[in-house]
């Protein structure tokens, strides 16, 4: 071994650090400077003053957030009891419920997405349902509109928060509820006061990171909003892809960005709470 | 929780059953609808046939845009997987400064916005002028699918005893020998896992696809385009077989994995 040990095992990342560097790296760092390049030269803040300056911007970000807050709250409502219900099983039924929920996980995005069509369609599962219980006798209108964006969204978002929580309350150690009840705390105290505080830290960490995710979602709300409900991700398409304004999609896109990396590190200082 | 009623625990336990169920049931409807007779989606479907895989798979098309898929998949994860590999080799075992940050910047890919790494690089391949070419993509898909790599193999390597490695030093065996015979052998399952994550991973790829690809279409940018148009009911076959190869995929790795003691820690 004649490398000094500062260097020791360095020539093995040397590879992946270049291609990551060129088509990675630079790339990002292109993106960063064309939102601040006037073309003829010159730095400029004008591509971000313009953003603010025509409503359609502010109206897809405030959609975007709107929808995001929306299904990362229905993710919590759903998810939260989904985990402690999971904890709650035997190791067999744990273990399919496990199977359930990661599977999905690893299913195209866009099959997932699709299925929505198929399930809420006019004469889909749920319409069908919803008629032959009576409830409805003309089909309600879940797809190509922001129901329909929201539902989407939060079933494919389900298992980022369902598994940390899971595994967050699994390494809960049940002697500690046991001493609660042994003092003669009652079941909802046990659960506010000693289980709930425990898996906080998993839950705000799950929560931030379905929250990311869905600001900068972009097949479902392309595919079950029909084209009426844009967010972000379909602005940046349109400034790309249709109309080339480089310059404003390189903006929103630094914005974008600074706002996931803000959020992204709570993330991980929560997520590093809940597994610490 | 402990002596909760029994309506609290009924209650908790129909959430978690339709949790469960919003998470399966779609996915679960989309394959007896793809045996469907009828080109409108009504379920039940009045009458079952092999219409939609016979008009998949007769589609000059749709047979080319999984070629394409096919070939990008599997060059562009063998490329991850090599170099994912190494840089996950020289992480665990190396003692470099900055193996912190430059672990961070080759998991970036999974955590900024895909849609912002689909704006990045259409910009920089427009620039380059690789936009719709094969080499582009790959290249794309290579490093969209690394993290994948080297989240499975440094697990892997983190639970790999070095010191079997340095025994075999020590016996005089060079490096690329150790390699061959002690670490690749033992670490046999997680590779395997690896590389069918980036397969996975660059097979449903979508987003920088419909960005990057030009004209060229792989199966999830196809359905993804006809999807905005129009819900076509060969899309319903192409999901089902997608939802199959997936469950075969992953039911290939818990078994590598299973059999070799492994897939607690890998899943965890």
């Amino acid at each position: 071994m004649t490398r000094s040990a500062s260097f020791k095992g360095a020539g093995y990342v040397v590879p992946l650090l270049v291609v990551m560097f060129i088509a990675f790296n630079v790339p990002i760092a292109y993106m960063l400077g064309l939102s601040f390049w006037e073309k003829g030269g010159g730095f400029t803040l004008e591509h971000y003053a313009g953003l603010f300056k025509a409503p359609v911007y502010l109206r897809v970000l405030a959609n975007t957030m709107r929808i995001a807050l929306i299904a990362t709250l229905a993710n919590v409502l759903i998810g939260y009891p989904l985990a402690l219900w999971m904890r709650g099983l035997g190791s067999r039924g744990r273990m399919v419920a496990v199977a359930l929920v990661v599977l999905p996980f690893w299913v195209s995005l866009l099959v997932r997405t699709y299925a929505w069509i198929v399930v809420l369609g006019n004469g889909g599962l749920v319409n069908r349902g919803l008629q032959w219980l009576g409830l409805t006798d003309a089909p309600v209108a879940f797809l190509y509109n922001e129901l329909g964006v929201t539902i989407g969204m939060a079933n494919v978002l389900l298992p980022f928060l369902v598994l940390p929580l899971f595994a967050a309350m699994i390494r809960i150690d049940d002697r500690l509820l046991q001493a609660a009840a042994s003092m003669g705390a009652p079941p909802r105290t046990i659960f506010w006061k000693v289980f709930f505080p425990l898996t906080l830290p998993a839950l705000a960490a799950g929560t931030l990171l379905v929250f990311i995710l869905c600001l900068g979602f972009y097949v479902t709300p392309a595919i079950l909003g029909g084209g009426r409900v844009p967010m972000i991700s379909n602005l940046l398409d349109t400034l790309i892809n249709q109309i080339p304004r480089w310059e404003q999609a390189s903006a929103i896109s630094t914005l974008l960005l600074i706002a996931t990396l803000l959020i992204f590190a709570a993330y991980r200082w929560f997520d590093r709470k809940a597994s610490a | 929780m402990i002596g909760s009623p029994s309506w609290a625990r009924r209650l908790l336990a129909a959430v978690g059953v339709f949790g469960l169920a919003f998470l399966t049931v779609p996915l679960l409807i989309v394959i007896p609808m793809s045996f469907s007779s009828a080109r409108a989606l009504t379920f039940p479907p009045p009458g079952l046939s092999l219409r939609w895989y016979d008009a998949f798979f007769g589609d000059a098309r749709w047979m080319e845009a999984m070629g394409t898929s096919v070939i990008v998949a599997l060059t562009s994860s063998v490329a991850a997987l090599f170099l994912g590999g190494l840089a996950a080799y020289g992480l665990r075992r190396g003692a470099f400064a900055g193996r912190g940050w430059i672990e961070a910047n080759f998991m970036a890919p999974l955590i900024v916005p895909t849609i912002i790494a689909a704006v990045a690089l259409y910009l920089g391949l427009a620039k380059v002028g690789l936009l719709g070419s094969l080499f582009g993509l790959v290249l794309a898909h290579t490093i969209l699918t690394v993290p994948l790599v080297i989240m499975v193999l440094g697990v892997a390597l983190r639970e790999f005893d070095i010191r079997i490695e340095q025994v075999a030093w020590s016996l005089g065996a060079s490096w690329p020998y150790t390699m061959r015979k002690v670490v690749l052998p033992n670490l046999a399952p997680s590779v395997f896992a690896a590389w069918i994550f980036a397969f996975i991973g660059s097979f449903d790829e979508v987003i920088v696809t419909s960005f990057v690809a030009g004209e060229l279409d792989t199966v999830p940018k196809k359905m993804f385009n006809e999807l905005i148009l129009q819900v076509n009911p060969i899309i319903t076959a192409v999901a089902t077989l997608l939802i199959a190869f997936t469950v075969l995929a992953l039911a290939a790795v818990a078994f590598i994995l299973g059999r070799a003691g492994k897939l607690q820690q890998t899943l965890s």
